[in-house]
């Protein structure tokens, strides 16, 4: 075998993952889209809720025995800062309204020029 | 001394010192390159990769639609304006990547006027939002804002994905509405093309109404991970394909937006997903005509307007066996189908997609633009 001196073995390795990865992920899928796997999937989905929603229970609890903020509380200040957003969002749609609606004289700067709607399309090559 | 230690002893011994040295080099300067490349002037956190910078305002907005009118790049545009609509689970700055490699820009460029309805993740109470809400509330109402805000009676919307359904849902719904064109990519259709969400979603054990009982809105790692096992090796492949070109800082920062776009998801509101889940996956009613929102009929065949459909060939998200039939369904004496090579994102953001679908779609949106 010729000796190349460049020859990088795990380069080698990633371009032969990277050109087969399509062929594994298909067998994958094909795997995952069985009808046995499918209710497995649905059955462990189930019972990760109930397990999940028996230890958001328990930590909630403890957490708040050590005066400490839950997740359920973390989500809830996450939400009121979203709605502080929407608010600042309709202010800004507001402000812009507003400053459509002035006249030009009335605008503290020059008002910026709106493009003309003008534009025609190129004529169409023929085939 | 064993059989096999001997054997490498005489390999090295038909080596010279010269040799061996400069395969030791090759080695360490290949590592050295691999790395410091690799680390310098790349973004230190996702805050520095900059995406969809071109300059844009919020016009309007309500629950968890954004729509954004872009700064025009040229003094003179079509008469029609375009909007685009997002996927209500993906964000909108997969069209505006990255300057040079932007579809808004490079519709900007060549003189449209260019809308966006983007979408925020649903807040706890906003998980009564459905499928029949999304599009005649929130598409509804910024189509309406796009007509007083351009001062035009007529738009072309551009739907991506299941952003795509949306619009043709709309158009459907409002024949006589002011969307003069309609033009969707890799829009689903029909579930029976989408098998693995349908094989799962059909299972006896998968319960909808149990899992928005429980979590309100659908998580964003949950649709992450649906969405992954699609293909499941990908973001893998993704990673060593990313250590093969590392001296390559383009290529880096491009699979950096790619790669934090893919994981960027939004959650789905519940009710939302519930109709998903109902009516298109398991009943598959889109491609039957069949679909009712708020007691109204959707039927596609309502849709006259020039209307194109534009699938990927490589989509594994929604492959051609779950989108083609949209043409067949709408009424329209003009329309077209065509087939982009790329894949379900790189269809509209990769590298060639300004050689192959950007084109195309410029060339029939300014056909009908006047």
């Amino acid at each position: 075998m010729a000796d190349n001196k460049d020859m990088d073995p795990m380069q080698l390795m990633r371009d032969w993952f990277v050109q087969s990865e399509k062929m594994w992920s298909d067998a994958m899928s094909d795997v995952m889209a069985n009808e046995r796997v499918a209710e497995s999937s649905g059955r462990f989905m189930q019972e990760a809720l109930h397990t999940q929603r028996m230890f958001s229970e328990s930590m909630g609890q403890y957490l708040s025995n050590m005066n400490m903020p839950t997740r359920t509380d973390i989500l809830d200040l996450k939400d009121r800062i979203s709605q502080v957003e929407d608010s600042v969002n309709a202010v800004l749609v507001e402000l812009r309204e507003t400053r459509a609606a002035q006249p030009a004289s009335a605008k503290a700067s020059a008002p910026k020029k709106k493009p003309t709607r003008t534009k025609k399309a190129a004529p169409k090559k023929s085939a | 001394m064993n059989a096999n230690t001997a054997q490498a002893s005489d390999n090295a011994s038909n080596y010279s010192q010269d040799e061996v040295d400069l395969r030791v080099d090759q080695v360490i300067r290949r590592a050295i390159d691999r790395n410091i490349p690799g680390l310098a002037d790349i973004p230190q956190s996702e805050s520095e990769l900059e995406v969809g910078v071109s300059p844009k305002e919020l016009v309007y907005s309500r629950e968890t639609a954004r729509l954004y009118h872009y700064e025009s790049m040229s003094d003179e545009v079509y008469r029609v304006p375009l909007l685009f609509v997002m996927s209500p689970v993906a964000k909108g700055y997969i069209m505006d990547l990255a300057k040079g490699q932007s579809l808004v820009e490079y519709f900007l460029r060549r003189g449209h006027d260019v809308y966006m309805v983007d979408w925020i993740a649903p807040r706890a109470n906003q998980k009564h939002l459905g499928f029949g809400n999304y599009v005649q509330d929130l598409v509804g109402d910024c189509v309406d804002k796009v007509v007083e805000d351009s001062g035009e009676a007529d738009i072309t919307l551009v739907g991506y994905c299941m952003g795509g359904i949306l619009s043709a849902c709309y158009t459907a719904l409002n024949p006589n509405g002011p969307v003069k064109n309609l033009a969707c990519f890799t829009t689903p259709i029909n579930s029976d093309g989408m098998v693995l969400h349908k094989r799962w979603v059909s299972s006896s054990n998968f319960d909808i109404d149990r899992l928005i009982d429980e979590l309100g809105n659908i998580p964003t790692e949950l649709i992450n991970q649906s969405m992954q096992a699609l293909r499941p090796l990908q973001r893998n492949a993704g990673h060593l394909n990313l250590l093969n070109n590392v001296k390559n800082d383009e290529f880096v920062k491009a699979h950096l937006r790619f790669d934090r776009w893919a994981v960027d998801q939004l959650a789905m509101p519940g009710e939302f997903a519930r109709d998903w889940t109902n009516d298109f996956l398991k009943k598959n009613l889109f491609v039957k005509n069949e679909l009712e929102l708020n007691g109204q009929k959707v039927d596609f065949g309502n849709i006259t307007v020039p209307f194109l459909h534009v699938a990927a060939s490589f989509d594994h998200i929604i492959p051609e066996a779950s989108s083609k039939d949209l043409i067949g369904l709408v009424s329209s004496e003009d329309k077209e189908e065509i087939v982009v090579r790329g894949g379900h994102v790189s269809l509209v953001a990769g590298g060639n997609a300004m050689y192959r679908l950007w084109p195309k779609l410029d060339e029939w949106v300014s056909q009908r633009a006047e």
